[in-house]
Protein backbone atom coordinates (compact mmCIF):
# COMPACT_ATOMS: atom_id res chain seq x y z
CA UNK A 1 0.00 0.00 0.00
CA UNK A 2 1.27 3.67 -1.11
CA UNK A 3 0.53 6.10 1.29
CA UNK A 4 3.09 8.47 0.44
CA UNK A 5 0.63 10.69 -1.67
CA UNK A 6 -1.94 10.85 0.69
CA UNK A 7 1.42 12.19 3.04
CA UNK A 8 1.88 14.26 0.35
CA UNK A 9 -1.84 15.50 0.21
CA UNK A 10 -1.51 16.19 4.04
CA UNK A 11 1.85 17.42 4.11
CA UNK A 12 0.19 20.34 1.60
CA UNK A 13 -2.31 21.76 3.49
CA UNK A 14 0.20 23.13 6.03
CA UNK A 15 3.08 25.93 5.71
CA UNK A 16 6.69 24.62 6.02
CA UNK A 17 8.27 24.11 9.08
CA UNK A 18 11.49 25.77 7.68
CA UNK A 19 11.29 29.36 8.20
CA UNK A 20 13.44 31.68 6.11
CA UNK A 21 15.12 34.96 8.57
CA UNK A 22 17.59 37.37 7.99
CA UNK A 23 18.16 37.51 11.23
CA UNK A 24 17.91 34.38 12.97
CA UNK A 25 16.25 34.33 16.58
CA UNK A 26 17.50 34.41 19.62
CA UNK A 27 15.75 31.81 22.14
CA UNK A 28 15.88 31.54 26.13
CA UNK A 29 13.71 28.14 26.08
CA UNK A 30 13.93 28.68 29.98
CA UNK A 31 11.61 31.28 29.80
CA UNK A 32 9.78 29.61 26.73
CA UNK A 33 10.78 32.51 24.69
CA UNK A 34 12.33 33.48 21.59
CA UNK A 35 13.18 37.57 20.36
CA UNK A 36 13.19 38.17 16.90
CA UNK A 37 15.11 41.67 16.12
CA UNK A 38 13.90 41.38 12.06
CA UNK A 39 12.76 44.52 10.58
CA UNK A 40 9.18 44.30 9.92
CA UNK A 41 7.66 44.88 6.58
CA UNK A 42 5.77 48.08 6.28
CA UNK A 43 4.04 47.84 3.16
CA UNK A 44 2.16 44.71 4.37
CA UNK A 45 1.79 45.58 7.75
CA UNK A 46 -0.53 49.00 6.42
CA UNK A 47 -2.09 47.10 3.72
CA UNK A 48 -3.41 43.57 5.36
CA UNK A 49 -2.34 44.04 8.54
CA UNK A 50 -3.80 41.28 10.33
CA UNK A 51 -3.18 38.83 7.88
CA UNK A 52 0.77 39.56 7.84
CA UNK A 53 0.74 39.50 11.79
CA UNK A 54 -0.50 36.32 11.46
CA UNK A 55 1.88 34.61 9.17
CA UNK A 56 4.53 36.02 11.15
CA UNK A 57 3.13 35.17 14.25
CA UNK A 58 2.61 31.66 12.82
CA UNK A 59 6.63 31.49 11.62
CA UNK A 60 8.02 32.94 15.06
CA UNK A 61 5.65 30.40 16.89
CA UNK A 62 6.98 27.38 13.98
CA UNK A 63 11.13 28.37 14.97
CA UNK A 64 10.15 28.08 18.83
CA UNK A 65 8.99 24.70 18.45
CA UNK A 66 11.33 23.75 16.17
CA UNK A 67 14.43 24.98 19.04
CA UNK A 68 11.98 22.82 21.89
CA UNK A 69 12.54 19.92 19.81
CA UNK A 70 16.23 20.46 19.53
CA UNK A 71 15.99 19.67 23.82
CA UNK A 72 16.97 16.43 24.74
CA UNK A 73 13.17 14.57 24.67
CA UNK A 74 12.18 11.93 27.83
CA UNK A 75 8.93 10.03 27.62
CA UNK A 76 6.84 10.61 30.75
CA UNK A 77 4.30 8.07 32.26
CA UNK A 78 0.63 9.88 31.45
CA UNK A 79 2.01 12.64 30.23
CA UNK A 80 4.01 12.04 26.95
CA UNK A 81 6.78 12.92 25.23
CA UNK A 82 8.53 15.91 27.50
CA UNK A 83 11.38 18.01 26.67
CA UNK A 84 14.04 19.26 29.45
CA UNK A 85 14.18 22.95 29.43
CA UNK A 86 17.11 24.41 30.34
CA UNK A 87 17.90 27.65 33.12
CA UNK A 88 16.95 30.61 32.19
CA UNK A 89 19.66 33.22 30.98
CA UNK A 90 17.91 36.33 30.69
CA UNK A 91 17.78 38.87 33.46
CA UNK A 92 14.36 39.52 34.92
CA UNK A 93 13.53 42.27 36.67
CA UNK A 94 11.99 42.11 40.13
CA UNK A 95 8.44 41.53 41.04
CA UNK A 96 8.49 43.08 44.30
CA UNK A 97 11.08 46.30 45.63
CA UNK A 98 13.35 44.50 48.10
CA UNK A 99 12.55 44.48 51.67
CA UNK A 100 13.24 47.25 53.89
CA UNK A 101 15.17 46.43 56.59
CA UNK A 102 13.06 46.26 60.20
CA UNK A 103 13.94 47.65 63.01
CA UNK A 104 15.69 46.03 65.38
CA UNK A 105 13.62 45.01 68.80
CA UNK A 106 13.22 46.05 72.35
CA UNK A 107 15.45 43.00 73.10
CA UNK A 108 17.56 43.44 70.30
CA UNK A 109 18.47 47.18 71.40
CA UNK A 110 18.84 46.03 75.00
CA UNK A 111 21.14 43.12 74.12
CA UNK A 112 23.03 45.25 71.70
CA UNK A 113 23.59 47.69 74.47
CA UNK A 114 24.36 45.07 76.93
CA UNK A 115 26.85 43.15 74.91
CA UNK A 116 24.67 39.90 75.25
CA UNK A 117 25.13 37.03 73.13
CA UNK A 118 23.53 34.46 72.44
CA UNK A 119 25.20 31.60 74.08
CA UNK A 120 23.76 27.76 71.99
CA UNK A 121 24.39 25.31 74.40
CA UNK A 122 25.70 22.07 73.32
CA UNK A 123 23.63 19.01 74.82
CA UNK A 124 26.96 16.73 75.29
CA UNK A 125 29.46 18.66 77.96
CA UNK A 126 32.44 16.85 79.21
CA UNK A 127 31.93 15.45 82.80
CA UNK A 128 35.53 15.50 84.40
CA UNK A 129 34.74 13.38 87.85
CA UNK A 130 33.31 10.55 85.27
CA UNK A 131 35.84 11.68 82.60
CA UNK A 132 33.30 11.36 79.87
CA UNK A 133 31.18 13.30 77.30
CA UNK A 134 27.70 12.76 79.35
CA UNK A 135 24.30 15.10 78.24
CA UNK A 136 24.10 17.99 79.75
CA UNK A 137 20.55 17.24 81.10
CA UNK A 138 18.06 13.53 80.74
CA UNK A 139 18.86 10.58 80.79
CA UNK A 140 22.53 9.71 82.15
CA UNK A 141 22.99 13.69 82.59
CA UNK A 142 24.63 15.12 84.89
CA UNK A 143 21.54 17.35 85.80
CA UNK A 144 20.43 14.42 88.39
CA UNK A 145 20.66 16.68 91.59
CA UNK A 146 22.63 13.85 92.98
CA UNK A 147 19.83 11.33 92.47
CA UNK A 148 22.28 8.46 91.36
CA UNK A 149 24.88 9.24 94.29
CA UNK A 150 25.76 6.45 96.60
CA UNK A 151 26.14 9.14 99.22
CA UNK A 152 24.17 12.90 99.43
CA UNK A 153 25.06 15.13 102.11
CA UNK A 154 21.68 17.29 103.70
CA UNK A 155 21.64 20.31 102.27
CA UNK A 156 18.09 21.21 101.87
CA UNK A 157 17.67 22.00 106.06
CA UNK A 158 19.58 24.73 108.00
CA UNK A 159 22.41 23.51 109.61
CA UNK A 160 21.50 24.35 113.58
CA UNK A 161 24.70 25.75 114.14
CA UNK A 162 23.79 28.77 111.81
CA UNK A 163 20.01 28.94 113.40
CA UNK A 164 21.69 29.67 116.67
CA UNK A 165 24.34 31.89 115.43
CA UNK A 166 21.73 33.87 114.00
CA UNK A 167 19.50 34.29 117.28
CA UNK A 168 22.51 35.20 119.22
CA UNK A 169 23.12 37.45 116.35
CA UNK A 170 19.70 38.86 116.56
CA UNK A 171 20.29 40.60 120.02
CA UNK A 172 22.78 42.76 118.15
CA UNK A 173 20.69 43.95 115.78
CA UNK A 174 23.37 45.21 112.73
CA UNK A 175 22.96 41.49 111.16
CA UNK A 176 19.72 40.93 109.20
CA UNK A 177 16.94 39.40 110.52
CA UNK A 178 15.92 35.38 109.77
CA UNK A 179 13.04 35.10 107.84
CA UNK A 180 11.06 32.99 109.92
CA UNK A 181 11.04 33.88 113.41
CA UNK A 182 12.03 31.11 114.88
CA UNK A 183 13.11 30.14 118.56
CA UNK A 184 16.46 28.75 118.42
CA UNK A 185 16.16 26.25 121.45
CA UNK A 186 12.38 25.09 119.81
CA UNK A 187 13.69 24.48 116.82
CA UNK A 188 16.47 22.30 118.50
CA UNK A 189 14.50 20.26 120.10
CA UNK A 190 11.74 19.33 117.38
CA UNK A 191 15.38 19.29 115.14
CA UNK A 192 16.56 16.31 118.08
CA UNK A 193 13.19 14.48 118.18
CA UNK A 194 13.16 14.44 114.22
CA UNK A 195 16.36 13.34 114.33
CA UNK A 196 15.90 10.87 116.88
CA UNK A 197 13.11 9.23 114.88
CA UNK A 198 14.76 9.01 111.69
CA UNK A 199 17.25 6.99 113.32
CA UNK A 200 14.83 4.91 114.91
CA UNK A 201 13.39 3.84 111.64
CA UNK A 202 16.38 3.38 109.87
CA UNK A 203 17.49 -0.09 110.99
CA UNK A 204 16.50 -3.40 109.24
CA UNK A 205 13.03 -3.59 111.14
CA UNK A 206 12.28 -0.21 111.17
CA UNK A 207 11.95 0.25 114.64
CA UNK A 208 9.49 -2.18 115.46
CA UNK A 209 11.34 -4.68 117.48
CA UNK A 210 13.56 -2.46 119.25
CA UNK A 211 13.47 -2.19 123.43
CA UNK A 212 11.40 0.76 124.68
CA UNK A 213 13.10 3.53 126.35
CA UNK A 214 11.22 4.79 129.41
CA UNK A 215 9.12 7.72 129.28
CA UNK A 216 9.22 8.32 125.43
CA UNK A 217 6.24 8.25 123.87
CA UNK A 218 5.72 5.11 121.35
CA UNK A 219 3.36 5.68 118.77
CA UNK A 220 4.57 8.68 117.02
CA UNK A 221 2.57 8.29 113.76
CA UNK A 222 -1.06 8.25 113.42
CA UNK A 223 -2.26 4.53 113.16
CA UNK A 224 -4.04 3.49 110.26
CA UNK A 225 -8.04 3.44 110.74
CA UNK A 226 -9.33 -0.19 112.15
CA UNK A 227 -13.09 -0.90 111.92
CA UNK A 228 -14.33 -4.48 113.46
CA UNK A 229 -15.17 -7.64 111.99
CA UNK A 230 -18.56 -7.45 110.46
CA UNK A 231 -19.55 -10.99 112.10
CA UNK A 232 -17.69 -10.24 115.52
CA UNK A 233 -18.61 -11.01 118.83
CA UNK A 234 -22.32 -10.84 119.24
CA UNK A 235 -22.25 -9.98 123.08
CA UNK A 236 -19.60 -7.93 122.94
CA UNK A 237 -21.15 -5.30 120.10
CA UNK A 238 -24.87 -5.41 121.71
CA UNK A 239 -22.62 -4.15 125.13
CA UNK A 240 -20.92 -1.36 123.57
CA UNK A 241 -23.94 -0.48 121.64
CA UNK A 242 -26.06 -0.64 124.65
CA UNK A 243 -23.63 1.86 126.98
CA UNK A 244 -23.11 4.15 123.99
CA UNK A 245 -27.16 4.53 124.14
CA UNK A 246 -27.01 4.64 127.95
CA UNK A 247 -24.37 7.40 127.65
CA UNK A 248 -26.73 9.25 125.21
CA UNK A 249 -29.76 8.59 127.27
CA UNK A 250 -28.09 9.78 130.82
CA UNK A 251 -27.30 12.93 129.22
CA UNK A 252 -31.05 13.75 127.34
CA UNK A 253 -32.77 11.89 130.87
CA UNK A 254 -32.67 14.78 132.90
CA UNK A 255 -34.03 17.27 130.97
CA UNK A 256 -36.84 15.26 129.67
CA UNK A 257 -37.75 14.78 133.30
CA UNK A 258 -37.97 17.99 134.60
CA UNK A 259 -39.84 19.35 131.26
CA UNK A 260 -42.58 16.52 132.29
CA UNK A 261 -42.50 17.20 135.77
CA UNK A 262 -43.20 20.99 135.20
CA UNK A 263 -46.11 20.20 132.86
CA UNK A 264 -47.40 17.69 135.42
CA UNK A 265 -47.39 20.50 138.37
CA UNK A 266 -49.01 22.66 135.74
CA UNK A 267 -51.91 20.18 135.31
CA UNK A 268 -52.65 20.05 138.81
CA UNK A 269 -52.56 23.84 139.64
CA UNK B 1 -19.81 -3.54 104.67
CA UNK B 2 -18.59 -2.81 107.93
CA UNK B 3 -19.84 -2.11 111.96
CA UNK B 4 -20.31 1.01 112.55
CA UNK B 5 -17.59 3.21 114.20
CA UNK B 6 -18.36 4.62 118.15
CA UNK B 7 -18.49 7.74 116.78
CA UNK B 8 -20.74 6.95 114.09
CA UNK B 9 -23.11 4.59 116.48
CA UNK B 10 -23.09 7.58 118.71
CA UNK B 11 -24.58 10.02 115.88
CA UNK B 12 -26.71 7.75 114.67
CA UNK B 13 -28.36 6.94 118.09
CA UNK B 14 -28.52 10.49 119.22
CA UNK B 15 -30.93 10.86 115.72
CA UNK B 16 -33.08 7.96 116.89
CA UNK B 17 -33.32 8.88 120.39
CA UNK B 18 -34.85 12.40 119.48
CA UNK B 19 -37.67 10.40 117.63
CA UNK B 20 -38.02 7.38 119.63
CA UNK B 21 -36.29 8.35 122.86
CA UNK B 22 -34.96 5.13 125.55
CA UNK B 23 -36.74 2.96 123.40
CA UNK B 24 -33.88 2.74 121.10
CA UNK B 25 -32.80 0.24 123.68
CA UNK B 26 -35.84 -2.13 121.73
CA UNK B 27 -34.00 -1.89 118.60
CA UNK B 28 -30.41 -3.43 119.99
CA UNK B 29 -31.55 -5.65 122.26
CA UNK B 30 -34.71 -7.57 121.31
CA UNK B 31 -36.03 -10.82 122.19
CA UNK B 32 -36.30 -12.83 118.42
CA UNK B 33 -32.99 -12.45 117.10
CA UNK B 34 -29.83 -9.77 117.45
CA UNK B 35 -30.55 -6.47 115.07
CA UNK B 36 -27.04 -4.95 113.90
CA UNK B 37 -26.55 -1.72 112.01
CA UNK B 38 -24.22 -1.99 109.46
CA UNK B 39 -22.59 0.28 107.11
CA UNK B 40 -22.88 -0.27 103.42
CA UNK B 41 -21.69 2.72 100.77
CA UNK B 42 -22.77 5.49 103.43
CA UNK B 43 -25.97 3.94 104.20
CA UNK B 44 -26.87 2.61 107.37
CA UNK B 45 -28.93 -0.93 107.37
CA UNK B 46 -30.65 -2.65 110.41
CA UNK B 47 -30.15 -6.14 109.73
CA UNK B 48 -31.02 -9.16 111.38
CA UNK B 49 -28.13 -11.94 112.48
CA UNK B 50 -29.44 -14.57 109.94
CA UNK B 51 -29.65 -12.19 107.11
CA UNK B 52 -26.28 -10.87 108.01
CA UNK B 53 -24.81 -13.86 107.61
CA UNK B 54 -26.52 -14.42 104.14
CA UNK B 55 -25.33 -11.08 102.95
CA UNK B 56 -21.16 -11.61 103.81
CA UNK B 57 -21.29 -13.65 100.83
CA UNK B 58 -22.19 -10.84 98.38
CA UNK B 59 -19.38 -8.80 97.01
CA UNK B 60 -19.45 -5.20 97.79
CA UNK B 61 -19.47 -3.79 94.19
CA UNK B 62 -22.69 -6.42 93.78
CA UNK B 63 -24.58 -5.95 97.18
CA UNK B 64 -27.27 -3.28 96.52
CA UNK B 65 -29.34 -3.31 99.84
CA UNK B 66 -29.76 -5.13 102.44
CA UNK B 67 -32.25 -5.41 105.68
CA UNK B 68 -33.92 -1.88 106.29
CA UNK B 69 -32.28 0.98 105.17
CA UNK B 70 -32.55 3.38 108.26
CA UNK B 71 -30.58 6.38 106.75
CA UNK B 72 -27.45 7.98 105.12
CA UNK B 73 -24.43 9.52 105.84
CA UNK B 74 -24.18 12.67 104.44
CA UNK B 75 -20.53 13.71 102.99
CA UNK B 76 -19.60 15.69 105.73
CA UNK B 77 -20.64 12.69 108.02
CA UNK B 78 -24.19 14.15 109.04
CA UNK B 79 -26.64 11.31 109.91
CA UNK B 80 -29.47 11.75 107.36
CA UNK B 81 -32.91 9.58 108.56
CA UNK B 82 -34.72 7.91 105.66
CA UNK B 83 -38.30 7.20 105.37
CA UNK B 84 -37.33 3.50 105.14
CA UNK B 85 -36.64 3.78 109.23
CA UNK B 86 -40.74 4.83 109.71
CA UNK B 87 -42.15 1.25 110.76
CA UNK B 88 -39.61 0.81 113.27
CA UNK B 89 -39.59 4.77 114.38
CA UNK B 90 -43.69 4.33 114.48
CA UNK B 91 -43.75 1.21 116.67
CA UNK B 92 -41.47 3.09 119.33
CA UNK B 93 -42.77 6.83 118.68
CA UNK B 94 -42.89 8.57 122.01
CA UNK B 95 -44.25 11.71 120.52
CA UNK B 96 -47.03 12.21 117.92
CA UNK B 97 -48.88 13.94 115.63
CA UNK B 98 -51.90 13.16 114.22
CA UNK B 99 -53.25 15.16 110.67
CA UNK B 100 -56.47 16.01 109.09
CA UNK B 101 -57.51 14.51 106.29
CA UNK B 102 -57.04 18.19 104.05
CA UNK B 103 -53.72 17.93 105.31
CA UNK B 104 -52.42 14.98 104.06
CA UNK B 105 -52.28 16.02 100.74
CA UNK B 106 -49.95 18.60 101.47
CA UNK B 107 -47.66 16.87 103.96
CA UNK B 108 -47.46 13.64 101.36
CA UNK B 109 -45.84 16.74 98.66
CA UNK B 110 -43.07 17.44 100.80
CA UNK B 111 -44.73 20.35 102.60
CA UNK B 112 -44.59 21.14 105.84
CA UNK B 113 -47.64 21.06 108.72
CA UNK B 114 -49.28 24.02 109.01
CA UNK B 115 -51.73 24.57 112.32
CA UNK B 116 -55.07 24.43 109.88
CA UNK B 117 -53.94 20.81 109.30
CA UNK B 118 -53.14 20.01 112.63
CA UNK B 119 -55.65 16.89 114.30
CA UNK B 120 -54.11 15.91 117.45
CA UNK B 121 -50.57 16.20 118.90
CA UNK B 122 -49.49 14.37 122.68
CA UNK B 123 -49.56 16.68 125.22
CA UNK B 124 -46.65 18.14 126.58
CA UNK B 125 -44.49 17.99 122.94
CA UNK B 126 -41.80 20.53 123.51
CA UNK B 127 -39.92 22.93 121.04
CA UNK B 128 -37.88 21.35 118.26
CA UNK B 129 -39.07 17.49 119.12
CA UNK B 130 -38.91 14.65 116.94
CA UNK B 131 -42.43 13.53 116.17
CA UNK B 132 -44.08 10.50 113.64
CA UNK B 133 -47.36 12.30 111.67
CA UNK B 134 -50.14 9.97 111.55
CA UNK B 135 -53.55 10.27 109.31
CA UNK B 136 -56.48 10.34 111.99
CA UNK B 137 -56.77 6.44 110.72
CA UNK B 138 -53.63 6.42 112.69
CA UNK B 139 -51.76 5.23 109.60
CA UNK B 140 -48.15 6.05 110.17
CA UNK B 141 -47.71 9.27 107.10
CA UNK B 142 -43.97 10.39 107.87
CA UNK B 143 -41.57 12.19 110.36
CA UNK B 144 -41.12 15.33 111.59
CA UNK B 145 -39.63 18.57 113.71
CA UNK B 146 -41.75 20.53 115.71
CA UNK B 147 -41.50 23.96 115.16
CA UNK B 148 -42.82 25.18 118.67
CA UNK B 149 -43.93 23.34 121.75
CA UNK B 150 -47.66 22.55 122.97
CA UNK B 151 -48.34 25.45 124.75
CA UNK B 152 -47.59 28.27 121.84
CA UNK B 153 -49.03 26.01 119.23
CA UNK B 154 -52.30 27.17 120.43
CA UNK B 155 -51.83 30.89 120.06
CA UNK B 156 -50.39 30.76 116.39
CA UNK B 157 -52.65 31.59 113.11
CA UNK B 158 -53.99 29.06 110.59
CA UNK B 159 -51.35 29.37 108.46
CA UNK B 160 -48.02 29.05 110.87
CA UNK B 161 -46.09 25.95 110.77
CA UNK B 162 -46.17 23.69 113.32
CA UNK B 163 -44.31 20.99 112.50
CA UNK B 164 -41.08 20.66 109.72
CA UNK B 165 -41.33 17.73 107.04
CA UNK B 166 -38.30 15.83 107.64
CA UNK B 167 -39.86 12.16 105.66
CA UNK B 168 -43.02 11.32 104.59
CA UNK B 169 -44.09 8.15 102.59
CA UNK B 170 -44.69 9.82 99.62
CA UNK B 171 -40.72 9.97 99.04
CA UNK B 172 -41.12 6.22 98.41
CA UNK B 173 -42.20 7.63 94.85
CA UNK B 174 -40.41 10.50 94.71
CA UNK B 175 -37.01 9.97 95.95
CA UNK B 176 -37.20 6.36 94.91
CA UNK B 177 -33.24 5.85 93.24
CA UNK B 178 -31.79 7.38 96.41
CA UNK B 179 -33.94 5.89 99.29
CA UNK B 180 -32.46 2.34 99.56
Amino acid sequence: MDVSAQLEAQKSKYKSINVEKQVPLQFDLGLLAGFDVNALEENKLKVETDNYLKSYTRDGTQLLINEIFRLPLTSVQDVGVVAELPKIVTAIPREKPLPKPKPPTRWERFAKLKGIKKNKKSRLIYDERRGEWVPRWGYKGTNDDGANEWLNEARHRRNIEEVEIDASQQLNSAQPQLKSKVNAKVLKKTELRRQITMAKTSTASLGKFDKPVKGEPSNTKGAKRKFESNLGDIQKEKEARLSILNKIIDKKGEILNVRKAIAKNNQQN
Amino acid sequence: MRPLTEDETKVIFEKLTKYIGNNVLHLIDRSDETYYFRLHNDKVYYVSDSMLRQAVSIGRDQLASLGVCFGKFTKSKKFKLHITALDYLAQYAKYKLWIKPNGEGSFLYGNHILKAHLGRITEDTPEHQGVIIYSMSDIPLGFGVTARSMVEIRKLKPTDIVAFHQADIGEYLREQDTLF
